[in-house]
């Protein structure tokens, strides 16, 4: 499935999406920035709560397909725009990290 | 990175990089707060690069576009109500003093203070990996203190490289007795 269609089923709120039609294979979350690097796989849909510029970097070298930040968790300006102008697709939604996971299951 | 020796590692790597000959870390840990430093006579940045550093798209790996040494130390002092301090003189030629030099505050009693971890094994990685460079290590703690010196230890060893297995060992168990006697 792609990054687009997630977004829409799972009613998630987007706030950068320069590349919608990236296909997502598989999930893993994760606060902890370098411990996330190293295990998050890529085209994973990587939710988390972190949002300072760092998750830009781990997800660019992650490769992953979008991050979603949960628990309502918004992004600074500076570190939206290093996301578009990176070409990280971020999400958000009100959901807790679990609940996020478990509304993304069989979508993933 | 969940201790904060990982990212002492980290950073003292770029004192090497940056040719340092000497490469100083200090701990200043009270109940409260524990303060890291790093100091090298590396070749130092200009004012712009020091600005730039702590942004993870700034990197001098030539690998990857992404550098995260410095970003994760930042954020590691930082999610404790701390931060990071960063100065540096870049050699204009070989008799001035130059190098770079990396300050660290944390607030211990912050729920999210990364534990230290075992900064012996950290100390001892570095000596191993560069036997060739000297560095001065001092943790002040509990009024006591451990430390190593490898320049005095060069001395003592004349010939014997640093690297040798009995010297590493050695290096280990002298870290690790200091370390009984003041944790």
């Amino acid at each position: 499935m792609k990054v687009r269609e997630i977004a829409e089923k799972a009613e998630l709120k987007i706030l950068s999406m320069p590349d919608p039609e990236r296909e997502v294979i598989g999930a893993y979350m994760g606060d902890l920035l370098s411990w996330v690097m190293g295990r998050a796989g890529e085209s994973n849909v990587w939710i988390t709560i972190m949002s300072n510029i760092n998750v830009v970097a781990v997800a660019s070298l992650a490769d992953v397909s979008c991050v979603i930040l949960s628990e309502g968790v918004e992004l600074e300006e500076d570190v939206l725009n290093a996301a578009k102008e990176k070409g990280i697709n971020i999400l958000s939604t009100n959901l807790p990290s679990y609940e996020t996971a478990i509304a993304l299951s069989g979508m993933v | 990175m969940k201790e904060l020796s990982l990212n002492i590692l980290d950073i003292t790597e770029n004192s090497v990089k940056a040719g340092a000959t000497l490469t100083e870390i200090t701990l200043d840990e009270s109940d409260k707060n524990l303060i890291l430093t790093i100091k090298d006579d590396g070749c130092g940045m200009s004012e712009e690069t020091v600005k730039s550093v702590t942004d993870p798209f700034y990197t001098t790996r030539t690998t990857r576009k992404v550098g995260l040494g410095l970003p994760f130390l930042k954020l590691a002092a930082e999610q404790t109500g701390g931060g990071i301090e960063i100065t540096s003189v870049v050699a204009k030629d070989e008799n001035s003093p130059h190098g770079t030099c990396v300050t660290a505050t944390f607030n211990k009693e912050h729920l999210d203070f990364t534990p230290l971890g075992d900064i012996t094994a950290t100390v001892t990685t570095l000596v191993q990996g560069h036997p060739d460079t000297d560095f001065l290590f001092i943790h002040r703690k509990n009024g006591g203190e451990a430390t190593l010196d490898t320049r005095e230890l060069r001395q003592v060893l004349e010939d014997v490289p640093l690297d040798t297995y009995d010297v590493i060992k050695w290096i280990e168990e002298y870290l690790r007795e200091q370390y009984s006697q003041i944790n």
